[in-house]
């Protein structure tokens, strides 16, 4: 029996693995569109949404019959808790990248300010945080997650010079305070990224380790 | 008075020149369920019955180190084998109630023998209330002259249990008690040894991690003589620090 639980636990990673690819090229198709003011890439984020929603479903199902059925014990259980947990983080992380998309195409006709301030360095940061925690999650591994609390503060640090970056266009022109609130949700949205791909590193440490840590 | 109900140092047993259990050291709490897994032909169950120093009747096997019971050494000198035997009860995987004798007799038998209780009335009421905690007194309270064949195999086996604790011992030793019972029964009987668990230390051997994670408050995993890993039950089941025992409580030991 216990090798027919290895098998489908096999599977069950890979189907999360795949969420996750999912997630993060629609986090950077996202971010992209609204960079390039590409409506028809962020048209495609809006897709993928569905898509998203059906493997979050579709993984727990899968996740909850193994426990019903195999009754999973040790690392095999903790890897399927860390499944559960990681479906919900990975799929608020695509919705997210909707919000972002949605964003995308409200300002698609005039030009951003300040080449869209540090927007796309955070995104990408926040991508690689996405990224190593899901390379840990594949490889059982925590090497890369070693400096997850110092990256997450980056990424906190970046949200607030966004914010104050923002407050000063608004205040110089009263005219870029729509725009300039849409660069303060989205890096908001971004920072709420980056906690999310905190809370899979942790989920991926109790997976390998049996214990569990907060990232801070 | 040690706070321990059993504790073994460096315990090894042989049959002859083969060393079955390779120096094992634990200890065990009072009024635990305490269960000891392994896969057939481990010595999980020459380990259990090395408690109450079953292994006398066995020519061959040699006992050294020490097996403590509330801290006297069981295989010391000037120990009293039927007084050890009387403090730790025994019950095997087929239930093996006397055939020949009724309900209240395979009860009273060791009550007689040992001269235990006085008249008629101090055997009956010292029957009901063996048979009241093993759970059976509801199912059987009626027909105590039938015989044992009467009963199904989940009973005949809380019958056994009775009549061991119809000797009042401390210590319950159970080599895979549920091995022959079908699910109804097992769950009757777990459910028993999580009540005796407040009076009494249960011993459990099993071969069956499941049960262990079920019902035991501290496992011991014995591999090939060793005893590999022990501890409270929830880590062992979630975080076993051994890969032989994360192997073993996955089901993909070889």
């Amino acid at each position: 029996m216990g090798e027919i639980l290895v098998g489908k636990i096999k599977e069950l990673k890979s189907d999360v693995l795949d969420m996750g690819k999912l997630a993060v090229t629609m986090l950077k198709d996202a971010v992209e569109a609204l960079k390039s003011q590409n409506t028809q890439l962020a048209e495609t984020v809006l897709d993928r949404k569905t898509e998203i929603a059906r493997m979050d479903e579709a993984i727990e199902e899968k996740a909850l019959r193994m426990i019903a059925l195999y009754h999973p014990v040790s690392r095999d259980m903790r890897t399927i808790a860390a499944a559960l947990k990681m479906i919900t983080y990975l799929t608020r992380i695509g919705r997210y990248a909707k919000d972002i998309a949605k964003t995308a195409v409200l300002l698609a006709n005039e030009p951003h300010l300040s080449k869209l301030v540090e927007i796309p360095y955070m995104a990408d940061k926040v991508v690689g945080m996405i990224d190593d925690a899901l390379t840990a999650f594949e490889n059982e591994e925590l090497a890369p997650l070693e400096n997850f609390a110092e990256r997450d503060d980056e990424i906190d640090a970046l949200y607030y010079s966004i914010f104050r970056e923002s407050i000063t266009y608004m205040m110089e022109d009263a005219k870029n305070i729509t725009k300039c609130i849409h660069y303060i949700i989205i890096a908001r949205y971004l920072e709420r990224c980056g906690d999310h791909a905190c809370k899979i590193a942790e989920k991926v440490h109790y997976m390998v380790t049996g214990e569990h840590i907060e990232i801070k | 008075m040690s706070n321990y109900a059993i504790e073994t140092r460096n315990l090894k047993i042989a049959y002859g020149k083969k060393e079955v259990i390779k120096g094992v050291n634990f200890k065990i709490p009072e009024k635990i369920v305490f269960a000891l897994m392994g896969p057939s032909g481990c010595g999980k169950s020459t380990l259990l019955r090395s408690f109450n120093r079953l292994l006398d009747l066995n020519k061959d096997a040699r006992v050294s180190g020490e097996a403590l019971l509330f801290g006297q050494n069981i295989y010391g000198e000037n120990v009293d084998v039927m007084s050890v035997r009387r403090e730790i009860g025994m019950v095997f995987q087929y239930p093996n109630p006397f055939p020949h004798l009724t309900i209240y007799e395979n009860i009273a038998i060791g009550l007689r023998l040992n001269k235990i209780v006085q008249g008629r009335e101090e055997l009956d009421s010292r029957i009901k209330w063996a048979l009241e905690k093993a759970s059976l007194l509801d199912e059987v309270e009626d027909r105590l002259d039938d015989y044992p064949s009467a009963l199904s195999g989940g009973q005949k086996q809380r019958l056994v249990i009775a009549r061991v604790l119809a000797m009042k011992p401390k210590v319950l030793l159970l080599d895979e008690p549920t091995a022959n019972v079908d699910p109804v029964g097992t769950k009757n009987i777990e459910n028993l040894l999580m009540e005796l668990k407040k009076e009494y230390t249960i011993v459990l051997v099993t071969h069956e991690p499941a049960q262990a994670s079920r019902i035991s408050d501290y496992v011991g995993f014995l591999y090939l003589g060793e005893l590999v890993e022990s501890g409270p039950t929830a880590r062992i089941f979630e975080n076993p620090k051994h890969e032989l025992t994360d192997r073993y409580v996955r089901g993909i030991l070889a």
